[in-house]
Parts: structure tokens; C-alpha cells; sequence
């Protein structure tokens, strides 16, 4: 008799065997990018004006900060508006994989009943979809920092890691609240206000090193607060980041991912039952 | 987990394509259909329970041969859906185990339509992804798969705008057109109208050769039997018969004491 192509059997230990599971993930890397990219077409990316308004979604969003703190606020300054666009798009990059995450399960309802497939690549490609709208953002972030004049120099290519670790912390982040949401489905209708609460305790619409030390203790908890505060220095004062800021933003990144891509891992086997 | 485009093999008739050896699945599901973080802590220190344990099957062993078309009956909660999942990969069993000699292509209940809000063309090509087809296999495939379901322009309409019967016939066509080793189709018959519903009846039997193994799960007891060789019954998990459709059915019959009529042969 020939061997069998596929022999399921009991998980062990909470997990499916991981090196056949990554190797169907890489067998399918090309639903992740049909994914994003019918994703974005709906979302009508593929047209000229839809692309326009990944342009100035952002610029609009800055805008409306820069009325608010700025202008109504009565300061002005070309840095803390340079600060203001960078840190808000990276903000929006984990946003948005928060906001594409949370549903990308439960929204996978009729696959998941019906086809066999690592279940992870529902919120990978939520977040791949938010890494496209990123880039952008990116392309309007340096515009800007040219047009204000703010000084360019070889630290800024410090970018790159930053961008990485604040990738893999979006990836976590989507993959474990995908998860969650399937257990509490209420979970999407709270995010908004989660996203809003970390929008406005984090190092955004305010410098890092402008806030007391006795209000800066407690950032430590906060995941996001030194990825951003290293995203300023970098690609707004063209400075290199504090080790204390990589190693905090590296921590947190790694851990989050870990958490979530076990809790998803173990737990993906319960999807089709309770969905 | 099972991958279309990984293999394809020869199968001689006789030779199996499924095993399933001691296969029990028990679950735990959530007693609310959409369950919620408020309604948990609303309920704290109440005792109220919020998941109940699904045994759905117990102790099943079977073997499907190629060129078998094994029909499975059963009641509602049978496990017949339960059964085909695990068969499928999609979900793990709780003990013993499943051997799967062939690629397997499934059309289970709800079929394609991942995101209604994308065309069913989209949706073709996702669902043929996820299932490890590549994108070259579906370019070959898509044009027999958009004439078989015979819905035209509405193939580049988004499929929030599909009737019941279009979807079913969309996902009918997927699952029938990429010619796997094992096809398993459950309840996917019963939407769609007359005309379509015997183009697939007609279509599963040119499947029927030495070289495939169909697994049918239906309540139509006429369609189990004209298109089957061999029929199991399930009752609450366990495997009460297997054999001939005639005398499976008949059994099955007698024991949910009904008689042989209209409403228990066809799709209602």
C-alpha cells in the first residue's frame, strides 16, 4: 500500500506540527498577496483616485492635529509638525492592522468551514493590506520633513529596523485580537476606543521628552511609546534612538508576537466549532 | 493539511483513499451563537455556563476505496458534517486517526463566498489559494469553472449580490471542476434550481471513475441511491450500518420510522 499523502491525528502539546504548518503557510504565500491586493481593490485602490486617498488620508489626518494642537492651540513649530506626521502614520500602520485584524476570523467564516489551511494567514494578510497602505504615507512623511526643512543625516537609516520591529508588533498585535474576537465577538465594537486611548497616550500629538518624569514612569507599560518616540528622533531630528527606546520597543514587539502566535496557534483548531 | 496542487497520483480502483481508524471528535463550543465579553462579565459569579462539550463522533472506523461513491446518512447532529471536517483537515480529531491517499477538494454546506463584499471571481481565486492551488492552475481551471456555473457577467459582480442559488452553483462548480482525487460534497445539492441541480447530479456522475473516491453527505435519500455504491448511517457519532444503499437506507428508514416518500427521497 502507498504511504498517505495526510495523516491527521490528535494535536500535541496545543500545537499542529509546526514544520508541516509553515511549510502549507510558504506553499501559500500567494493567497496573502491575492489577498491584499483584492483588498485594496475594493477599497477602490486600484483606481487613480483611490490611490490619491492613501495620499491624503494621512495629509488630512495631520492636518486636522495641526488645527487642533497648532493653530488652535496658538503654538508653531516645524518640528513638532514633522512629528506629528510621522509618528501618526506609524500609529496608523499598527491601526490599521488592529482594525483589519480583529474581524479577519471571524470574516473568514465560510473558508474556514470549508477548506483546510493555516487559519494564520487571515490576519498576516490584514496586516500586509496595512503595510501597503503605509507606504504611502512613508513616501508623503518625507516630503514633508523636506518641505520643513528638517535635517536629513545616515541615522535616519535606523528607520529600517524600527519599521521591522514596528511590523512584527502589528503582526502580533492583529493576530492575537483576531483570536480573541472569535471568544468575544464584542471585542471590534471596543477597539476603536482602544486604538483612541493609545493614540492619545502615546508620544503622537506630544514630544516624548516633553512630558515629567512622574507621567513618563508609567509609558513603560504602554507597547507603543518608545517605538514611537524612536520613529521621532529618527525621521525627525535625524538622530540615532536611545538604546533603552530599541530595546523596550524590540521587548515588547517580540513579546506580543510570541504571546499572540501561540494563543492563535493553539487555539485555531476551536475556529470552525465556534464559528 | 491537505493541498491540491501537491500531488497527483494515479489511483487504481480498489485502493484506498480514505482511512479513518477509531476517530472520535469531541468539542467545545460556545452556547451563544455570537458570544461576548459583556454578556461574560455580566454574568460573573452567577454560575452561568457559557460552553457546552459536543461529543460529535465516537469510535468510527472506515475505509473508502477509489472508485467508491460512499453516500452518508444520518439525522440532524448525526455527525455527518463533524465526519467530513476531519476527513477534510479542518478539524483535528480528538482521537485516533485519518489517512488521506489523494488531494481532496471539499464543498461543505456553505461552500465559496469567503468575502461577500469581493467578486466571485475573486473569490474563486482565493478559495482555490487557500486551498494550495496555484495561481496557474486556477488561470487553466477558471474559464470551465465560470462556463459550468453559468452565471455570466455576475461572475465580476460582488457576491453580496448573489441569491442563495448563485452561490451554490459558484461554489458547486469550483469544487466539481478541479477534478481531485477525493471529492466530498455535503448538502450542496439542496439550493439551486431544478435544471442546475441536475447538471451537478449529472456532472458527479462523470466523476464517478476508477480513479476518484466521492464521499456525498445528503439528506435526499433517491440521490444517495442512484448515485452510490455504498452507503454508512450515523446516529449520534457511532456508525450503525454500512453496505448497500438499498439496504442501509431501509434500515435507516425503519429505524427513524418513516416510510419511503417524496419528502424523505428529495431535496425540500
Amino acid at each position: 500500500m502507498s504511504q498517505p499523502v495526510v495523516v491527521y491525528e490528535p494535536f500535541k502539546a496545543g500545537l499542529p506540527p509546526m514544520r508541516e504548518y509553515l511549510r502549507q503557510l510558504r506553499h501559500r504565500r500567494g493567497f496573502i498577496s491575492e489577498f491584499a491586493r483584492s483588498e485594496l481593490r475594493e477599497q477602490n485602490f486600484g483606481s487613480i483616485f483611490g490611490q490619491l486617498w492613501l495620499v491624503l488620508n494621512p495629509l488630512l489626518l495631520s492636518g486636522v492635529y495641526f488645527l487642533l494642537i497648532y493653530v488652535i492651540g496658538g503654538t508653531s513649530d516645524a518640528t513638532r509638525f514633522g512629528h506629528l506626521t510621522s509618528t501618526l502614520f506609524l500609529f496608523y500602520l499598527i491601526a490599521n492592522s488592529l482594525t483589519g485584524g480583529v474581524k479577519a476570523i471571524t470574516s473568514g467564516q465560510r473558508l474556514i468551514l470549508n477548506t483546510s489551511f493555516p487559519r494564520i494567514m487571515l490576519p498576516l494578510s490584514a496586516v500586509v493590506v496595512a503595510i501597503f497602505r503605509f507606504i504611502p504615507t512613508l513616501v508623503v512623511a518625507l516630503v514633508i520633513h523636506a518641505i520643513l526643512g528638517l535635517p536629513f543625516s545616515w541615522q535616519m537609516l535606523w528607520a529600517f529596523p524600527i519599521l521591522l520591529i514596528a511590523i512584527v508588533m502589528s503582526l502580533g498585535m492583529a493576530i492575537l485580537i483576531s483570536c480573541v474576537n472569535v471568544y468575544f465577538r464584542d471585542i471590534s465594537s471596543m477597539l476603536p476606543y482602544l486604538t483612541r486611548s493609545l493614540l492619545y497616550l502615546s508620544p503622537i500629538l506630544f514630544e516624548a521628552k516633553k512630558i515629567s518624569s512622574s507621567i513618563k514612569q508609567y509609558e513603560i507599560v504602554n507597547p507603543i511609546f518608545y517605538l514611537l518616540d524612536s520613529w521621532s528622533r529618527v525621521m525627525v531630528h535625524a538622530e540615532a534612538p536611545t538604546a533603552k527606546g530599541m530595546l523596550h520597543a524590540t521587548i515588547f514587539a517580540f513579546t506580543i508576537f510570541i504571546i499572540g502566535t501561540y494563543f492563535f496557534l493553539s487555539r485555531e483548531r476551536d475556529f470552525a466549532v465556534r464559528l | 493539511m491537505i493541498s491540491l496542487s501537491d500531488f497527483n497520483h494515479e489511483h487504481s480502483r480498489g485502493s484506498i483513499a480514505v482511512s479513518v481508524q477509531d476517530l472520535g471528535l469531541t468539542y467545545t463550543t460556545s452556547i451563544e451563537k455570537k458570544p461576548t465579553l459583556k454578556a461574560r462579565l455580566k454574568s460573573l459569579g452567577r454560575g452561568k455556563k457559557h460552553t457546552r462539550t459536543v461529543k460529535a463522533l465516537n469510535a468510527i472506523t472506515l475505509d473508502v476505496h477509489y472508485g467508491t461513491v460512499l453516500g452518508i446518512i444520518g439525522s440532524n447532529g448525526a455527525g455527518k458534517s463533524s465526519l467530513m471536517r476531519v476527513i477534510s483537515g479542518i478539524v483535528p480529531p480528538t482521537k485516533g486517526r485519518v489517512e488521506v491517499y489523494g488531494s481532496v477538494s471539499t464543498l461543505l454546506a456553505l461552500g465559496v463566498g469567503f468575502n461577500p463584499a469581493m467578486t466571485g471571481r475573486e473569490n474563486v481565486y482565493l478559495g482555490g489559494l487557500a486551498a494550495g492551488m496555484s495561481q496557474s492552475e486556477i488561470d487553466e481551471k477558471f474559464e470551465a469553472i465560470a462556463d459550468f456555473s453559468e452565471l455570466g457577467e455576475a461572475i465580476d459582480a460582488p457576491m453580496r449580490t448573489y441569491s442563495s442559488g448563485m452561490f451554490a452553483r459558484l461554489a458547486f462548480s469550483v469544487a466539481a471542476i478541479v477534478e481531485p482525487d477525493i471529492l466530498i460534497v455535503d448538502e450542496a445539492l439542496s439550493t439551486g434550481d431544478a435544471k442546475f441541480k441536475e447538471k451537478s447530479l449529472n456532472r458527479m456522475k462523470e466523476l464517478r471513475t476508477a480513479d476518484r473516491a466521492l464521499i456525498l453527505v445528503s439528506h435526499a435519500l433517491a440521490t444517495i441511491e442512484d448515485l452510490c455504491n455504498e452507503v454508512i448511517w450515523l446516529n449520534q457519532g457511532q456508525l450503525m450500518a454500512r453496505g448497500k444503499p438499498a439496504d442501509v437506507i431501509a434500515e435507516y428508514q425503519k429505524f427513524m420510522n418513516v416510510r419511503k416518500s417524496a419528502s424523505s427521497d428529495e431535496d425540500v
